[in-house]
């Protein structure tokens, strides 16, 4: 009976201390968030005169002058088009590619795998120069299908390699019932290894949705058009030129880091799948 | 496998090839090599302009140079103390929510978020919490801690240790959810049988928990040094480098010097210096892992 006692006082000693440290890192992840969500509500005046308040009144107006005035409504159109053209040819490509890599023994198949491993190991900033000089060469300055294709290539390594590892994984039987049939490869990749490669690609999409929405570095590069910027770089640039602006400009924050979240809520174990794939796929 | 040996077999199969091969080979690999030619080379970037071999003179300028050693010594702090903070926290956190307790979904999803954020955004949102009217320092005030008040981004004694600390913020979700998928291959049954010999939490997380996680840890700590070694993003969105340079990384000063001043030629043996300490980092630690053995199938 006592020690029983002794037990349940331990382990709600445990639970405590255990609640205690999630609810202080709670605060530390929380924190930032919520001030940024709340100003966004707020005037210059009140977030000066107490970050913490609730304002009487919220000013929602913040969102429209984010969104219509700061440009940021382009923006998150252009990210949308630009992120979602680099997970299309992302999927086509990569899945293409996977589907020889797995299927297929050809003399130099080992060595495309490894020539395609070589680039998950190649930072950005390593071919920012070279990069920059063929974009200045090939006059592709402000050109979205230029910077599509760089995303491209950058995913491409990651991507090829969940891919092939998914595909090996796949019952070859039924694609030897379409072969009897006498389906082509192409047939069979596009009616066979699509299909059931779904989850894969989803997972290579979100990767590769977040890493083209979140990217700064390329179109920092090449891309100085206002109306071709994506809605990182152009959070920036509302920084930049109007940062003191405050309300509108928390409010140009939440909407940034709108869609990656309502993604991330929507499809929560796929998203943390997808993101930490490489770490435990590659 | 499907062996192919006619060449009309091969040619279609070749065609499955093309478009991820020629994109790679135009945008990550043509740059590549060009990287390396272009750090031996002292040029001003515009095309078509003399290129002039100066052999490893890029390279021992760099190392000359006061803000590119400054910005290694960064670095090497982001390094250590991402490394220092985020696997440990990261797997505390992990092992709190791995018990399932009461709104454990909750809590993973909060320490998750930041991780989908553009973190130009999550610069940003730091940003005005360091800034000087900003919410950390009326949070002080409201604490009565007034004297420890400051412009944490702008001095210069803070300025690269609040970087630090962003970073470390924005990365532990990452983490966790990795080692989370870790302490889920850990067989139920090594902790009954070590309940029923009497250990206590503690030693189950010390003699349990982390052996059997080796293999992730080191997955994880060398994944955050390279991680910590590109980070770029949040140094340009909080303070582009400044105040004076004192936050630069190799990443913002080798932008800064290629695309500010046209030092060309230096930001391309930056960029290959950045190349080699990643390459390193990866080789070492495979070399640390092998070396060491491993229970656990990595």
């Amino acid at each position: 009976m006592k020690k029983s006692m002794e037990k349940k006082k331990r382990i709600n000693a445990r639970t405590i201390v255990m609640y205690v440290f999630l609810v202080v890192m709670g605060l530390i992840f929380a924190m930032p968030m919520a001030f940024t969500l709340l100003s966004s509500v707020k005037t210059k005046a009140q977030i000066f005169a107490n970050p913490f308040s609730l304002p009487e009144v919220p000013k929602f107006s913040n969102y429209i002058v984010a969104w219509v005035e700061a440009n940021m409504s382009r923006y998150f159109i252009n990210s949308i088009l630009q992120a979602g053209a680099t997970v299309i040819i992302l999927a086509v490509a990569a899945t293409m590619a996977a589907y020889v890599l797995s299927r297929f023994d050809f003399k130099g198949s080992k060595f495309l795998l490894l020539f395609f491993t070589i680039g998950m190991m190649i930072p950005m900033h390593t071919v920012l120069v070279p990069i920059s000089y063929l974009i200045g060469a090939m006059n592709l300055k402000n050109n979205i299908g230029a910077l599509v294709l760089i995303y491209v290539a950058f995913s491409l390594p990651f991507s090829i390699l969940v891919m092939t590892n998914f595909m090996k994984g796949i019952n070859q039987s039924l694609e030897e019932a379409a072969v009897i049939d006498g389906a082509s490869y192409f047939q069979i990749y596009r009616k066979v290894m699509i299909p059931l490669s779904v989850p894969a690609i989803s997972t290579i999409s979100i990767f590769n949705f977040l890493s083209a929405w979140n990217n700064i570095l390329f179109p920092l590069l090449f891309i100085n058009n206002k109306n071709l910027k994506p809605i990182s770089l152009g959070l920036l640039n509302f920084n930049g030129e109007r940062g003191s602006d405050y309300g509108p400009l928390m409010a140009a924050i939440v909407i940034t880091v709108f869609l990656p979240l309502v993604l991330y809520l929507l499809f929560q174990e796929k998203v943390e799948g997808g993101l930490t794939a490489g770490a435990v796929k590659g | 496998m499907i062996k192919l040996k006619n060449g009309r077999a091969k040619a279609y199969i070749a065609m499955f090839l093309l478009p991820a091969v020629l994109v790679y080979l135009l945008f990550q690999i043509v740059p590549l090599v060009a990287a390396v030619y272009f750090s031996f080379m002292d040029w001003n970037g515009i095309g078509g302009s003399a290129l002039t071999f100066v052999g490893v003179k890029n390279y021992i300028n760099a190392f000359h140079d006061a803000d590119f050693l400054l910005s290694l010594q960064n670095m090497l702090k982001m390094v250590f103390f991402s490394v220092l903070f985020h696997t440990p926290v990261a797997l505390l956190l992990a092992v709190a929510i791995n018990t399932r307790c009461k709104g454990y979904r909750a809590f993973k999803t909060l320490f998750f978020v930041p991780t989908v954020f553009p973190l130009t955004s999550v610069g940003l949102m730091w940003y005005f919490v360091f800034m000087p009217t900003g919410f950390f320092n009326a949070l002080l005030k409201n604490m009565g801690l007034d004297n420890l008040a400051g412009p944490w981004l702008v001095n210069q004694s803070t300025a690269i240790n609040t970087i630090i600390f962003v970073n470390i913020w924005a990365g532990i979700g990452y983490y966790m959810v990795i080692l989370l998928a870790g302490l889920t291959t850990i067989p139920d049954e090594l902790y009954e049988a070590a309940s029923i010999d009497g250990a206590t939490s503690v030693s189950k997380f010390f003699h349990i928990t982390i052996p059997m996680l080796k293999s992730t840890i080191s997955m994880c700590i060398l994944m955050d040094i390279i991680g910590s070694v590109k980070v770029f993003d949040l140094v340009f969105a909080m303070t582009g480098g400044g105040p004076n340079g004192l936050t630069n990384l190799p990443t913002t000063l080798m932008y800064n010097e290629a695309f500010k001043y046209s030092h060309y030629g230096l930001g391309s043996a930056i960029g290959i210096i950045i190349l080699v300490i990643c390459l390193a980092a990866t080789l070492g630690s495979n070399l640390i892992m092998s070396r060491k053995g491993d229970p656990q199938e990595g």
